[in-house]
């Protein structure tokens, strides 16, 4: 597998699982797996425009600030969340906005979900 | 300078959607070199996703003013009260309103304060009064309550505001004094 089908898979992997929480509302579970999806959307989608992906956090937030401002928006406004998410009880809504985002990344990747 | 930004009341763009916008955490005390800006944005009532994308464009304003990284957090008035809320106690009791400059307890009609209470009776005459002089100034010099708009409200307790906390904890440690600190909201 090369970088793009790993990403591609890993994405819907993570997505499905948001999805299989959310349904037995463990909201938290959702909100980090989702989270998970729109990382590796987004690191698709760098892919896919700079040939290269991030190999961490601080690398994901520099590249996306700088070249993908939408991206970058996206990630900076849920990441708090997706670290909170073992002292804070995450609810419903919120797993909600980051499926939403994840879904925004789908698109912009061209990936089914 | 990081400590008085809620003091300049920077102009920021915001809906009415706000209800404050609170700076707290380390970035209040005066005496310490914060690592990062902790924000709080209260909302009256809105959807949240509403509130999460207000949030990021104030962050963006707020970034433009700062040289170190801005941590924003947001909430409605229900959810800041929320159990869940680890930060709500640092938020209501030392929370500084960017909008008003002023405390954020007093939106509710709080004032919070720190009551340091201390005694000197184990200490020997000349330390006695050092202290004091610490306290209180000498020869036409600022003592610390004066220099941080402290109050001594009677021999062995002073009253501060919340941000001047670990220059006064600092300051009295260093004398091996007896005492303890108490928080208190006054009404």
């Amino acid at each position: 597998m090369n970088k793009k089908e790993i990403l591609t898979k890993t994405a819907k992997e993570y997505f499905s699982s948001g999805n299989d929480e959310f349904n037995k509302e463990r909201y938290n579970s959702a909100v980090v797996l989702y989270f998970k999806a729109l990382i590796s959307f987004s690191d698709l989608y760098v892919l896919q425009k700079t040939g290269n992906t991030p190999s961490s956090h601080n690398e994901r937030f520099k590249i996306t600030k700088e070249k993908f401002p939408e991206v970058y928006n996206l990630l900076d406004k849920d990441f708090p969340f997706y670290q909170s998410s073992y002292v804070q009880i995450m609810s419903k809504e919120l797993a909600e906005v980051v499926k939403d985002d994840a879904k925004v990344m789908a698109e912009k990747t061209n990936t089914k979900l | 300078m990081m400590q008085k930004l809620w003091l300049k009341k920077p102009i920021l763009n915001y809906s009415k959607d706000v209800f404050d916008i609170v700076q707290f955490g380390s970035s209040v005390e005066e005496g310490k070199t914060p690592n990062d800006l902790d924000i709080s944005i209260i909302f009256n009532k809105i959807p949240l996703k509403e509130q999460l994308d207000q949030a990021q464009e104030i962050k963006k304003q707020l970034e433009k003013l700062v040289e170190i990284p801005v941590h924003i957090n947001s909430f409605d008035l229900y959810s800041l009260f929320n159990s869940s809320n680890f930060a709500k106690e640092s938020i209501l009791f030392s929370g500084k309103s960017i909008i008003h400059g002023d405390d954020f307890a007093k939106r509710f009609g709080f004032s919070p304060k720190i009551q340091i209470y201390y005694s000197l009776k184990k200490m020997k005459k000349k330390d006695k009064v050092r202290f004091n002089y610490m306290l209180s100034g000498k020869g036409g010099e600022y003592g610390l309550l004066r220099e941080h708009k402290g109050e001594l409200l009677k021999p062995g307790l002073i009253e501060i505001n919340p941000e001047f906390k670990n220059i006064f904890v600092n300051s009295i440690k260093e004398y091996k004094v007896d005492f303890k600190v108490k928080s208190v909201m006054l009404g």
